[in-house]
């Protein structure tokens, strides 16, 4: 097989001037990334704990799959993923939609204000996730401060009550990344065609008139792309999640990720934590498929 | 070419700006002026926003520890590793793609761009079992090889719609003086796309600088980066918002510098990965 596989390559390489220019980092990417992902789908058959003092590897088919489907714990934080990606993907679209409209006139301070408007998604993701929990603080917080101005009970904070935490944590991914949207949908804008727009002000159409039935359908693929981008986006949460409530409480913010990085990094439980890994990593692959397909669908 | 706005509804236009921009500012602006208070001020009921004893105490506190200066030292290695092995592999990469006629090589530009969306967890846990296999936890090697698989990809994805865009002539007039597809390469199309290698430079600064995950995993006492001594300001026996916040503006520099200075190329980057296919 390998002899096989060279020989396809040393066709490629005589056949295409350009090849050898892909080749490098294709190898790169096949020794440092689809090698761990085939070890990872092996490891993922197995038992094996590093906190295990002889390390044993003992093959358990299966198994570890059956667990994942049987584990609570991985229902309640796949659910709390889609709670979280629909949550935070919905009001991130209509508040970047809104800001691009917002900020769309080319005028200086617009462009300016746009330019600040970057910071929050350019910050590490950790930053973001301490500047808020120290705001969320019930303590010394400003936002419990000024919720217990407007006469409302606040209790252990918003992150430390199980009603707020999940919206307290996706108001965060909304801070960070609305901007994001914003620049995609400007984008949008700005290569809409200028004809209708003409047509419709001569017919008479009022501005908001324009938006509903011109703007809103020109920009649908902007949307879906959009849509689709941070969708995928939004299942990588992390760093947010481990910097402010770190799942809890309870379990109310422990997204799937968060579940995995427990099972793997801290329990070292790594053959059901590759299994867990592997059952995500289908469900974002198929996610990301149908983003790529509408991409390459739009540029036909 | 539509009537001029009401007063009302620039009234209303005026203030909706403003609560969008107080809302994505303020956090930052907290963060700014904690880092300038003492302690007992970062905790003050009620919250003083703009008039509060202002202090350096912070800042000299963090900068008198010698470990500030490897978090940033590492940080900067890490970064700087990444960044390099990204465009070298990523670039020649991006131009094979948008010049070759192969449907292989074509397409492999949606292979890098699936390979961009997997979730870093599912690939973290392998890549550390192998990692510890070879004993290299706690080396930048690590961090930086696997940086690179996700920021390589972009510059890959990046490149590409670039390189797409620039006019093919110059390096047809090239070959045709004998030039080989390399050098029509390095000496035509790279000086071109300067813009574009820039904006895939700033993108593979800003993730591998902001990067928490592996580098929570991958590193070693002596290898931390800042993020991770954000975190270790904790852990110490007092919790010191002041001191977070002091490396907290360590950990922001870049993001800053580049949202407010280097925008065109930012934004060129974040429209790339999402609109053109």
């Amino acid at each position: 097989m390998i002899q096989t596989f060279t020989q396809t390559i040393i066709k490629k390489f005589k056949a295409d001037p350009f090849f050898w220019l892909l080749f490098p980092l294709l190898l790169y990417i096949v020794v440092i990334a689809i090698y761990p992902l085939f070890f990872s789908f092996r490891i993922s058959l197995f038992d094996y704990r590093l906190t295990d003092p002889n390390q044993t590897q003992t093959f358990v088919g299966l198994e570890n799959y059956i667990r994942a489907f049987k584990d609570p714990t991985v229902l309640i934080s796949l659910e709390n993923t889609l709670i979280y990606v629909a949550g935070t993907v919905t009001v991130e679209l209509l508040l970047g939609l809104g800001l691009a409209l917002l900020f769309s006139p080319e005028t200086k301070l617009a462009q300016f204000v746009r330019s600040f408007l970057l910071i929050p998604m350019a910050l590490p993701p950790l930053v973001v996730g301490l500047i808020w929990k120290s705001l969320y603080n019930a303590d010394f917080g400003v936002i419990p401060y000024y919720l217990k101005q407007l006469g409302l009970d606040v209790g252990r904070g918003p992150l430390g009550e199980l009603s707020t935490a999940m919206p307290a944590v996706m108001l965060i991914d909304v801070w960070q990344w609305t901007p994001l949207l914003m620049i995609i949908f400007l984008a949008g804008l700005k290569s809409l065609p200028q004809e209708p727009y003409e047509a419709a002000y001569v017919d008479g159409s009022s501005r908001w008139q324009s938006f509903i039935y011109l703007t809103l359908p020109l920009m649908k693929p902007t949307f879906l792309i959009a849509f689709l981008l941070r969708t995928v986006q939004s299942f990588k949460v992390f760093d947010t999640i481990y910097a402010t409530t770190a799942g809890g409480p309870g379990q109310v913010t422990t997204v799937l990720n968060y579940h995995i990085y427990t099972v793997g990094l801290t329990f070292f439980d790594m053959g059901y934590a590759s299994a867990l890994a592997n059952i995500l990593l289908v469900m974002v692959t198929v996610l990301s498929i149908v983003y790529i397909l509408v991409m390459t669908r739009r540029q036909l | 070419m539509y009537k001029k706005r009401s007063i009302l509804e620039k009234t209303i236009l005026i203030i909706l700006s403003l609560l969008a921009i107080a809302f994505f500012l303020i956090p930052i602006y907290w963060l700014l002026t904690t880092s300038l208070k003492f302690g007992r001020d970062s905790f003050a009921i009620p919250p003083t926003w703009l008039f509060f004893d202002a202090t350096l105490k912070n800042f000299t506190g963090v900068l008198a520890q010698s470990k500030t200066f490897m978090y940033i030292k590492n940080s900067i290695i890490i970064t700087s590793g990444t960044t390099f092995l990204s465009l070298i592999l990523g670039v020649p990469a991006g131009y094979a793609i948008a010049r070759s006629k192969f449907r292989f090589v074509k397409n492999s530009a949606y292979f890098f761009l699936l390979l961009l969306m997997l979730p870093p967890v599912a690939m973290l846990i392998p890549f550390y079992l192998i990692m510890r296999d070879l004993s290299l936890i706690g080396t930048y090697m690590s961090l930086i090889l696997l940086n690179t698989v996700f920021d390589a990809a972009f510059v890959v994805w990046m490149m590409r719609s670039y390189f797409a865009d620039v006019p093919l002539e110059m390096e047809e007039a090239a070959l045709v003086d004998g030039a080989s597809h390399f050098s029509a390469f390095i000496k035509v199309a790279l000086p071109l796309s300067v813009p574009g290698i820039i904006a895939s430079a700033l993108y593979t600064i800003i993730y591998s600088w902001n990067d928490f995950l592996f580098a929570l995993m991958l590193t070693s006492p002596t290898t931390k980066t800042i993020p991770l001594g954000i975190l270790a300001s904790f852990s110490s026996v007092e919790i010191s918002w002041g001191k977070m916040a002091v490396m907290s503006i360590f950990a922001i520099i870049p993001a800053v510098l580049i949202s407010l200075f280097l925008n065109r190329y930012f934004v060129q980057g974040l429209t790339a990965g999402a609109t053109k296919g």
